[in-house]
This record gives C-alpha cells, sequence and structure tokens, in this order.
C-alpha cells in the first residue's frame, strides 16, 4: 500500500499540477487570444518559442532553469535582490519549470480554439454595442469551453508526468519536491516494485481516464454542432 | 441626411465612395457582385478600422479627421449575409443581446410587438441550431431592431436563403421596412430588390460610388452609370384595380394609365387584393416605340408618352429614351438606327409598347 512519503509525493503532485494548470489558463488566454488574432511578423517566432518544450529534452530546460536560479543567475539575483529565498529545490521553482514545460498543452488548444471562432461572431457583438471586454466575455470564453476543457486536463496531465525538469530544478526532497514520477524512480531503484505498481498503475489509470473525458467531451461537441 | 466620404484602401481593393441620402427611409447600395458593397457596409458599420474620410448620420459625427467612433458606439444594426446568431445563446437572449447593452432603452420599438410581426414566437427558447435560414435571418433581423440602432445595415439578407423562403421574407420586409422609423442601407445586386424595397439608391462600381439620389432620380438619368448597363429599368407605382378582362390583372397607375398583365396568381401563389398598393418594374429594353398607335398587336400595353430626354450618346449601339407619361416616367432602350429612322428628338409624343412588365 501507500506509505507516507508516497502520500505526500501524491499531495505535491496534484497541488504542483492544479497550480500549473491555473497559472497557465490565466496567462495562456491573452498569449493565446494574441497568437489567434495578431497580424504581427514576430507572431512566428514567439510560436516557436512556445512549442520548444514538446521537442526540447526536459533535462535541457531544466538545466537552464538551474542555471538561471543560481545566485549568479537572473532569477537567481532577482529572488535575492527582493529578499526571497532561491528558487532551486523549491515548491514554486517546480511550479516555474512545470508552467514552462507545459505551456504549449494550455495555448495551443485554446489558441485553435479563438482561431476557430472567426471574426464574425465578435463583430456581430461589436455593432450590437458589446465592448472588447464584453465581447470576450459574453462570445469568445462561452464559445471556447471545449478548447479551455482540453488546455485544462492537456496542462494537468502533462505536468502531473512531469520527470526530467523536476529532477533537474527540484531535486528528490520527499514532502518538499519529490512528485509521483520521481517516487516511482525511487522505488523501482530500491527494487520496491510493488510500491511502484501502485504510483505507477495509479497514473496510468489517472492519464487514461483524464484523456477519455476530453475525447468524450469533443464528440458530444461534434455530436451537438453537426445536429 | 446620412453624408459620407469614404476612403479605404485594402491590399487588393481601394473603397472611395461620395454620397448623401435622405436619414429616413431605405436607400439601396447597388451594383455587381465584387464592386465593394460589403466593404462599404462595414467601413459604415465600424468594422474596417482603416476607414479615412467622414461619415455622419443624422447630425450624429461617426468619423472625421479626428477619429473614428468605435462599432459599439455607433448603435448601428447589422444583419448580415449570413444570419450569424450566437449559437451559444437561446433566440429570446440573441434578440436581448443589444438590448441589454443599451444604456438607456427609449422603448421606440416594443418587443411584443416585434417578436409578433417577425412571426418568430415560437422560437424564443430554442439555439439557433436547426433554425431555418429565414427564421434565422427574421431572429438576426430582430436582434438588431431591439438594440435601437441609428442606422440599420442589411448586406444581402436575402442571398443564402433558398427560393420560398426568400420570397417570404421579401414580403415580410417591404412592409416592415417601410413602418421602421430607422434609415435603412440595403445592400443588394439584384434589380427586383431594389425596385420593390428602396427609396432611394446609391450606385456603386469598382469601389466607387457612380450614382446616389431618389430612386426616380437615379433610375431615370438618361446618361447614368445604370441606364448604360443591361439592368435598365423603371419603376411606376399604382394600386390593383378592378379585373375587368378574363385572364389579365389591372394596375392603375392614375392620370388614365393602366397596365394590363397576365394574371399568374395561379403560379405565383400571390394573392392581390383589389386597390392595393403596386408597383411595376419595366425593364428598358422591354419597351419600344412607334410614332403611330399599332393595331392588331399582341402587346398588351401600348401607351401614349412624350420623349422628355434622349441620352447625350448611344451605348453599344443602343440609345436611351426618358419618355414622360402623365408625370410617371419610363426609359426605353431602342436602337441607335431607330432613334436615326425615326428622327426621334425631346418634346415628341410617341407610343411606347411595353412588352413585359413585372408586378412586384
Amino acid at each position: 500500500m501507500l506509505t507516507q512519503p508516497d502520500i505526500a509525493a501524491l499531495l505535491i503532485t496534484l497541488k504542483l499540477a492544479a497550480t500549473t494548470t491555473l497559472i497557465l489558463l490565466l496567462l495562456g488566454t491573452p498569449l493565446a487570444w494574441w497568437l489567434a488574432t495578431t497580424r504581427s511578423k514576430v507572431r512566428s517566432a514567439i510560436e516557436a518559442v512556445i512549442a520548444l518544450p514538446l521537442v526540447l529534452p526536459p533535462t535541457v530546460l531544466g538545466f537552464y532553469l538551474l542555471l538561471a536560479f543560481s545566485p549568479d543567475g537572473p532569477i537567481g539575483a532577482t529572488t535575492a535582490a527582493m529578499g526571497l529565498p532561491s528558487m532551486a529545490f523549491s515548491f514554486w521553482g517546480l511550479v516555474l519549470g512545470s508552467a514552462i514545460y507545459s505551456l504549449p498543452f494550455v495555448v495551443q488548444p485554446l489558441q485553435n480554439s479563438f482561431a476557430g471562432l472567426g471574426r464574425m461572431p465578435l463583430e456581430v457583438a461589436a455593432t450590437l454595442g458589446a465592448a472588447p471586454l464584453d465581447r470576450f466575455i459574453s462570445v469568445v470564453l462561452p464559445l471556447s469551453k471545449l478548447g479551455y476543457l482540453t488546455a485544462a486536463v492537456l496542462g494537468f496531465a502533462h505536468t502531473l508526468g512531469e520527470f526530467g525538469v523536476v529532477l533537474m530544478i527540484g531535486g528528490n526532497i520527499p514532502g518538499e519536491t519529490q512528485v509521483l514520477s520521481i517516487a516511482i524512480y525511487d522505488h523501482v531503484e530500491a527494487l520496491e516494485y510493488s510500491q511502484a505498481h501502485w504510483l505507477a498503475a495509479g497514473l496510468l489509470l489517472c492519464s487514461f481516464l483524464v484523456l477519455l473525458m476530453i475525447y468524450s467531451a469533443n464528440r458530444r461537441f461534434h455530436l451537438m454542432k453537426t445536429a | 441626411m446620412i453624408e459620407a466620404t469614404l476612403q479605404l484602401n485594402k491590399s487588393d481593393f481601394k473603397l472611395e465612395a461620395n454620397f448623401s441620402v435622405p436619414g429616413r427611409g431605405v436607400t439601396a447600395i447597388f451594383g455587381p457582385s465584387g464592386c465593394g458593397k460589403t466593404t462599404l457596409l462595414r467601413a459604415i458599420a465600424g468594422l474596417e478600422p482603416a476607414t479615412k474620410g467622414s461619415l455622419s448620420v443624422n447630425a450624429e459625427q461617426w468619423l472625421d479627421a479626428n477619429g473614428s467612433r468605435a462599432a459599439e458606439e455607433r448603435r448601428v444594426g447589422v444583419v448580415f449575409q449570413n444570419p450569424s446568431l450566437f449559437p451559444h445563446l437561446t433566440i429570446q437572449e440573441n434578440l436581448l443581446y443589444g438590448r441589454k447593452r443599451l444604456r438607456k432603452v427609449t422603448k421606440t420599438i416594443e418587443i411584443k410587438e416585434l417578436i409578433t410581426s417577425l412571426e418568430i414566437e415560437k422560437l424564443l427558447p430554442r439555439y439557433p441550431e436547426g433554425l431555418s435560414g429565414g427564421e434565422k435571418q427574421r431572429v438576426a433581423l430582430g436582434r438588431a431592431l431591439l438594440a435601437e440602432p441609428k442606422l440599420l445595415l442589411m448586406d444581402e439578407p436575402l442571398s443564402a436563403l433558398d427560393q420560398s423562403s426568400r420570397e417570404k421574407l421579401m414580403l415580410l420586409l417591404e412592409k416592415f421596412l417601410q413602418e421602421i422609423q430607422i434609415p435603412v442601407f440595403y445592400v443588394t445586386h439584384s434589380t427586383e430588390e431594389v425596385a420593390r424595397l428602396a427609396d432611394n439608391l446609391v450606385l456603386l462600381a469598382n469601389g466607387s460610388v457612380t450614382d446616389h439620389g431618389s430612386i426616380q432620380d437615379v433610375l431615370g438619368a438618361v446618361d447614368g452609370e445604370l441606364s448604360r448597363s443591361d439592368t435598365a429599368f423603371s419603376v411606376i407605382e399604382g394600386q390593383i384595380a378592378t379585373m375587368q378582362l378574363p385572364g389579365l390583372i389591372s394596375v392603375d397607375c392614375g392620370a388614365g394609365i393602366v397596365f394590363q398583365l397576365p394574371d399568374s396568381t395561379s403560379v405565383s401563389g400571390a394573392h392581390y387584393q383589389l386597390g392595393s398598393p403596386a408597383r411595376l418594374r419595366i425593364r428598358a429594353r422591354d419597351v419600344s416605340l412607334c410614332l403611330e398607335a399599332p393595331q392588331h398587336s399582341s402587346i398588351l400595353n401600348i401607351l401614349p408618352a412624350v420623349i422628355a430626354e434622349l441620352a447625350t450618346r448611344p451605348h453599344n449601339g443602343s440609345r436611351i429614351v426618358k419618355l414622360d407619361m402623365e408625370g410617371k416616367q419610363l426609359l426605353s432602350k431602342i436602337s441607335e438606327y431607330s432613334v436615326q429612322q425615326l428622327e426621334l428628338r425631346a418634346g415628341q409624343s410617341v407610343f411606347a409598347q411595353i412588352k413585359s412588365a413585372a408586378l412586384i
């Protein structure tokens, strides 16, 4: 069965995934909206940067973040100047790393969803007297429900399964920065296969259920649209 | 008055529209596909931010050198070619979307009355999905009007509909647009819609306004752009008179001018009531001229007229002749050869043979 450190790792993982998803939805919304509507020439460059975590080994990202967190690095120097503790080997360091790592999984579904709306509903809303923010809240948000669901679920699930970035910048401090994927690794290293099974199978089932949810929501949505 | 001096440069298109029309009634914006009608409408609605120039609608300045009023501040109602109702809102919520955002509801438009006259009561709790094109377009019209616009813009609202719903909505618009106290700009490329709905006309070709004014003035300009085109036509108003002749409908246009038309009610399903107002659309190419009254002709309508004006120059071998029939204006398009042979000139009395006239 689950040991005390396992439960701690589970809770930290859930908290990390939830915090990261929330932050990404908040920051990803304006970013995705800008990407979906801008005609700026730098759009492609920004899109490429956001998509980097999709192709980059997580250890590369973790390595650079670790450098940035060091007292001489830009982030480390800033936190030190503000009198804050270093972000390396801390929960908030993990949040930052996860947010960067999962960014494309949140921004891309939102961007696709916004772009798919087209300009028509917004123009209609404008001629009916709705100002820009009003248009976004009364038209874009409700019509992008599925995009938000997909973005949230993918962002959450992707953060759950993270290993490389976390190991590089968070280390493996039980009860503080030890997440599920690392706990599984530890159990396997210690040849505690039954413990590893509990966590691994749990994560597997959880991921499957989450994806099942998106795909069935997607299906319902499409059925609704074609009805 | 609605006065516009608009310039808009798009990558593949240039709009240069200068016109002024009365601030009430229906103004048709007429021209062939791709001449910039929709772009003009979008510029008026404030949906083309790069528009320069000036625009005033009944003394309200929407655009001038100092800046442009945002679309949401213009209080302009738009009925787009595709109805574009909000799919996440019920019909009732769609209808009230603009009205809820009014700072002050002046109640000039009563919700119940409007919903009844648009025949959309039964749709209120439903979602747009599954509504017919005609139903959606009626809801879109209602939604625009309930926001109490200062100007209603309609962009070919009938073009996405099938023939029968088009006719149904047309009948409703004919009645409706005359009743509302809001100026309407109606974009179309159909002469029938112009003849049936418009009080004023703005002609557009290649992004420029070629003529504008009251429908009779623009239609009757013998040297105007419309007269030179194949679509030149006249509109004569009258009322349905007694049906004296078997198989014919009479339209009395006053001053002794009576048109006889084949009674096609059994085909069209339309029903004409005695004394109800009627408009006739007569194509210039369907009107020929004789110096003497022809006898034994199959042509039903042969009416005396006086030549009011001839186009200054022939166009593609034909010339437009404007006739005056007791104050009613009628265009005829005849060959330049005939003009010379008959030695036609202004002030001359002739007989107009009208091969066909459409009761609209």
